[in-house]
């Protein structure tokens, strides 16, 4: 009786004993076997780099960038008309063309006649488009003056103006990326002129916008394309 | 040697618990292989998958589910015990029969001290899978009927025997003691054979995508742990609050304990893509709404966390059918942050939150841990918490770092012109499609109930760990959303 009263135990106790090592052995055999294949990896977050950011477009941009302050450490922040028209190598409506891509996520900022002071809706619209930067990597700031008065007065007019956007980012965000993410571009009257197209942006102001009044602003967008 | 009825009941029972016990530690086993599979959730023995509909997952991911969790990674399944203690119900059953002892007031009396072990187990688990889980899963429920089938049967055959007053001498104390000490070899042999057997998982600690820097530039770390102690390990976890997966994590890593050792800062990081850019898909409707609450919350923002991770579900069903529910819901909620939400202020400072994670090249999913930079492997953010945490805590306090050194590990994707210097390596140029929240699925739990995993998996966990607790959420990369479409 003995022997089969050991038989019975001996195999009820193999039960949990051969499965547990069964199947532990199998588990290490898949572990080793999974550590030494390539997993497929999860996703890392990255800027973003859309559709329109073709390799035209990149080199432009980084042209621009470059020769106004944002890449190449560079001392000048900013470029002057005759610098933007001679980064670009481009018509001015051309150079307009590269934006329009970017109308959702951009803003035009319209000043009134000689001045650089921001509107309180200038102000909202400013702080709504910078705040809704996502995936981008770079911020335009693309000022300019109507025809109106000298050259020489309306070149430094949208200079102010751009620096005017650049003030107020710079206090309501403060925003250690910003001087690395934002370039800015005055154009005076000399150089890529917007068209009424560009009445359809969002606008600060809700006037009329004929071609002297769209011009008397700081185009402002944020760019999606990793460079 | 017919067996009596009632002992018939007892073997009937013990085969049962032998079964769905063993399904049970079969499906925790698996999980060894620290990879991702499907469980045995079914009263039918065999019959599986479903995990995500039942209390399975909850159920093995909980705490509850093992012992020794710290000591082997997953802990010891506590239906490998309760196999062997069915094993020993089994055989001790057959042996009253092969030495007709059945109506042995004394031997039959010891058989149903056995098998009150498995119901007093039982028990308590079903208490704790109401109590503190909220679900129970099928195989444990089948080990509980099991487990009231031996202790019927084996009180009825006791007295049964007290009445008969069989006239043969009872068992002596040297039987009963030889059976005890059968008994606890039977358990103890497979939990020595586990523990000497079980794969060794200290070597994938700190290999996991460790930072290289903790930095916070842009102010945009959450304090969660706000009484931390001087000598509390800093941590960065990357979140959601309406990640099913973080909120999982948060339970495990709170009933572990392990929770008060880490002085853990958090990342919003919303897998929403109404403001990331990131994924393609949405999978928790409302999340960055929450995440600028969290934020415009300052101090209160662990308070702002803690409503959203118990209303997670609710706020996901309900901005489902209505985009604007989960900023109504939280600014009833929490009245004063309703003009902050919203606000340009808010919404860049949860930009640059998700910017920080491209600025480390985090993965795009929920929940991510890094202890003092080293980070705790997706796969140990369920079954392996106690086991990996518990080593990088330990190694911290002794000055020892885990892993590569940071020399070696690999730099940030060269991006020569830009000056973030942050852009990831980019092979992803589509984007990441949200992980589900379900969690990696899981295996069911022994008898023990317990939870869902995050996964993360990637993730990314839910309220009640309902649905399959997401493993960390993964979310494949995307391009910028509203980028405006073609002129």
């Amino acid at each position: 009786m003995t022997p089969i009263r050991a038989g019975v135990g001996a195999a009820l106790l193999a039960v949990p004993v051969m499965l547990t090592v069964m199947w532990i052995k199998s588990a290490d055999a898949r572990l080793e076997e999974a550590t030494a294949t390539p997993t497929e990896q999860v996703a890392i977050a990255s800027a973003a780099d859309v559709g329109y950011c073709s390799p035209e477009l990149k080199k432009i941009l980084r042209r621009v960038l470059m020769s106004c302050g944002l890449m190449g450490g560079d001392a000048a922040r900013g470029c002057q008309p005759v610098q933007a028209k001679n980064v670009a190598t481009m018509s001015g409506n051309d150079f307009n063309a590269l934006f329009t891509p970017m109308k959702e996520r951009g803003g035009i900022i319209e000043f009134e006649k000689n001045k650089s002071e921001l509107t309180p809706e200038a102000i909202a619209l400013t702080n709504q488009v910078f705040s809704e930067q996502k995936g981008a990597s770079w911020f335009f700031v693309v000022a300019r003056a109507s025809p109106e008065g000298s050259t020489e007065h309306n070149r430094e007019l949208s200079k102010a103006r751009a620096e005017a956007v650049m003030t107020q980012l710079r206090n309501q965000f403060k925003d250690p990326d910003l001087d690395k993410e934002v370039g800015m571009l005055w154009l005076g009257e000399e150089f890529a002129q917007l068209e009424t197209t560009f009445c359809e942006w969002k606008r600060s102001s809700k006037g009329t916008c004929a071609p002297e009044h769209i011009n008397r602003s700081a185009f402002i967008a944020w760019i999606d394309c990793q460079l | 040697m017919r067996p009596p009825t009632w002992l018939i009941v007892v073997l009937v029972g013990a085969l049962i618990g032998i079964v769905f016990a063993g399904l049970s530690t079969y499906d925790f086993v698996q999980h060894l292989d620290r990879q991702v599979h499907s469980l045995h959730c079914s009263f039918i023995p065999g019959m599986g998958a479903g995990a995500g509909e039942s209390g399975c997952q909850v159920a093995m991911m909980s705490t509850y589910s093992s012992v020794f969790r710290s000591r082997v990674w997953g802990g010891i399944p506590i239906s490998l015990p309760a196999m062997a203690v069915f094993a020993f119900i089994a055989f001790y059953g057959l042996d009253l029969l092969l030495t007709r002892r059945t109506n042995d007031r004394r031997a039959t009396w010891f058989l149903a001290l056995a098998c009150g072990l498995p119901a007093f187990a039982s028990i308590a688990m079903l208490t704790i899978s109401l109590a503190k889980l909220g679900t129970v899963c099928k195989l444990c429920v089948a080990i509980y009927v099991a487990s009231a089938m031996v202790l019927t049967g084996a009180i009825i055959g006791w007295r049964k025997a007290v009445k008969l007053q069989a006239p043969e001498p009872p068992a002596t104390n040297r039987f009963l003691g030889i059976m005890f000490g059968v008994g606890v070899a039977f358990v103890a042999v497979p939990i020595l054979l586990y523990l000497a057997l079980a794969p060794d998982h200290s070597k994938f600690l700190g290999t996991c995508d460790n930072l290289t820097k903790s930095d916070d530039p842009y102010g945009v770390m959450i304090h969660m742990d706000r009484n931390a102690s001087a000598n509390a390990v800093p941590a960065i976890e990357i979140l959601d609050p309406l990640c099913p997966a973080c909120k999982a994590f948060e339970d495990r890593l709170d009933s572990s304990g392990l929770g008060d050792r880490l002085d853990r800062k958090a990342i919003l990081f919303p897998l929403d893509k109404e403001c990331n850019w990131m994924i393609s898909e949405t999978t928790h409707p409302g999340a960055c709404t929450v995440s600028e609450a969290v934020l415009c919350a300052g101090d209160r923002a662990p308070d702002v966390l803690k409503w959203a991770f118990e209303v997670q579900e609710s706020v996901r069903e309900e901005t489902k059918k209505d985009p604007a529910a989960a900023g109504r819901m939280v600014k009833q909620r929490f009245p004063e942050l309703a003009s902050c939400i919203g606000s340009a202020d808010a919404r860049s400072k949860l930009n640059k939150s998700m910017r920080w994670a491209v600025n480390h090249n985090i993965r795009v999913l929920t929940p991510q841990l890094f202890v003092d930079n080293v980070k705790l492997c997706d796969e140990d953010v369920d079954l392996g918490l106690e086991y990996a945490l518990s080593r990088i805590i330990d190694a911290h306090d002794r000055g020892v770092r885990l892993g590569p050194p940071p020399a070696e590990m690999p730099p940030p994707p060269a991006m020569p012109e830009n000056q973030h210097g942050t852009t990831p390596p980019s092979p992803e140029k589509k984007k990441a499609k949200p992980a589900a929240d379900e969690p990696k699925p899981l295996p069911p739990a022994p008898a023990p109930v317990d939870e869902p995993k995050p996964v993360t998996t990637p993730t990314e966990t839910s309220d009640k760990p309902a649905p399959p607790p997401p493993p960390p959420e993964p979310l494949p990369p995307e391009e910028p959303a509203g980028s405006g479409g073609p002129p």
